[in-house]
């Protein structure tokens, strides 16, 4: 079994994770990457995405990430995300009536300017990401 | 003297705003509390990004994001939070006092954020790029990214050449202090010692700038919240006092009466000795 390190998990809201995990996978700006004990020092910023924490009982717990950044430093892990919510807390419902909502704003399209385009857009993709995660 | 009727009425009103000033008091207290929670929970979360954005800064000698560099200043925003409500002492006043002082010959745009804020700055003509902030008991983390990416958009743009943010500081339940804290351009402190070596992905300049619109987006909720607890520790306060000065001055007047009511009685017995002395 893989050798365990700390993570913690931080948020504008609160902590949300402080202990032990085997491995990390987040979606970064670069792409996904997988942290695991005796990482080297690294950072990046986040994407958004999906995220796996495997605990050190094996058991995997899925999240859905978005924005932040991510550090490595004397193997201590440490991830400060815009929002981060655990599969268990999502509500699909609700992100799938986001998605909705979302969508028919986007439907029309032609009579918005650029900046309500980019917030529609960035609401479908949190919606999609967070009813992806709550699917798995 | 005041008749007694009239002391007795101004005994009951006094007594009903203390009812309203005492009941105030709590609410205030009871908020404070929940904001100062909000304040210790958000604090991990811009202390280990602004030292993140430090290493970078240090790490790379010739480095040069846009944010960081400085150019002349043509014009400064302001970004101001004060709160929905009066009756808070010198909370609100204190801070536009302090803004006045700052702003003085300055070219100057404002974000202001609660409801008195924007009245203040709309009432004196200043120019307010956004008036979507306006109750600021509402705001969440999401509209404080709002905020940030509006003002990143416009230093970009350059449409601003430095962005402050202006809040009060809790210092305790006695005193809050009016501060300003400059956000963009970054200044970035020293690192002193050895430096870390560190793994940037993809690199240390783009890694910056994907976080500088989440730190200060930090920033400004860390400022919000603060300004929240100062604003309820500020009521809590001036309502404390007011409930005082009320209890004081019902103790005076119920002096005052009892004087009124002894001397009518003193003048009654008076008047029936002397009727029953004449005969």
């Amino acid at each position: 079994m893989a050798a365990p390190f700390h993570l913690q998990i931080a948020t504008p809201d609160g902590g949300v994770f402080d202990g032990q995990a085997t491995r990390l996978i987040c979606r970064t700006i670069d792409g996904d990457v997988c942290v695991m004990a005796r990482h080297t020092n690294y950072c990046s910023a986040l994407g958004m995405g999906e995220a796996r924490v495997t605990m050190e009982d094996g058991n995997v717990r899925l999240a859905a990430c978005m924005g932040g950044m991510l550090n490595v430093m004397d193997g201590e892990c440490r991830l400060v995300a815009t929002t981060w919510e655990w599969k268990e807390d999502i509500d699909l419902d609700r992100a799938e009536d986001a998605k909705r909502r979302a969508e028919e704003m986007l439907a029309e399209r032609d009579r918005m300017d650029d900046r309500d385009i980019q917030v529609a857009e960035a609401k479908l993709r949190r919606a999609l990401i967070r009813s992806g995660v709550a699917k798995l | 003297m005041a008749s007694m009727k009239n002391i007795k009425l101004r005994i009951k009103s006094v007594q009903s705003t203390m009812q309203i000033t005492r009941a105030m008091k709590l609410v205030a207290s009871s908020r404070l509390r929940r904001a100062q929670d909000r304040c210790m929970r958000s604090r991990p979360y811009y202390e280990v990004l602004n030292k993140t954005l430090n290493d970078i800064a240090n790490s790379n000698s010739d480095f040069s994001s846009k944010y960081v560099k400085k150019r002349e200043i043509k014009k400064i925003l302001y970004i101001v939070f004060a709160g929905d409500r009066g009756l808070a002492g010198g909370y609100n006043a204190n801070m536009f006092r302090m803004i006045e002082e700052k702003s003085k010959g300055q070219n100057c745009a404002f974000l202001p954020v609660g409801k008195k804020a924007v009245e203040y700055f709309k009432k004196r003509q200043r120019e307010i790029i956004s008036e979507s902030f306006k109750v600021a008991g509402d705001l969440s983390v999401s509209d404080c990214f709002e905020m940030s990416r509006m003002v990143c958009n416009g230093f970009l743009a350059g449409e601003y050449d430095e962005i402050q943010v202006a809040g009060t500081k809790f210092v305790s339940v006695l005193s809050q202090v009016p501060q300003t804290q400059q956000l963009l351009p970054f200044t970035v402190q020293e690192v002193e010692g050895d430096r870390e070596v560190i793994l940037y992905e993809p690199n240390t300049e783009d890694t910056f700038n994907a976080i500088i619109p989440e730190y200060i987006a930090g920033v400004i909720y860390s400022v919000l919240c603060e300004s929240t607890a100062s604003e309820q520790g500020a009521r809590r306060m001036a309502m404390e006092n007011a409930t005082n000065n009320a209890a004081d001055m019902i103790e005076s007047l119920n002096l005052t009466y009892n004087r009124a009511r002894q001397s009518a009685i003193t003048q009654e017995i008076t008047e029936i000795v002397a009727g029953a002395g004449e005969d």
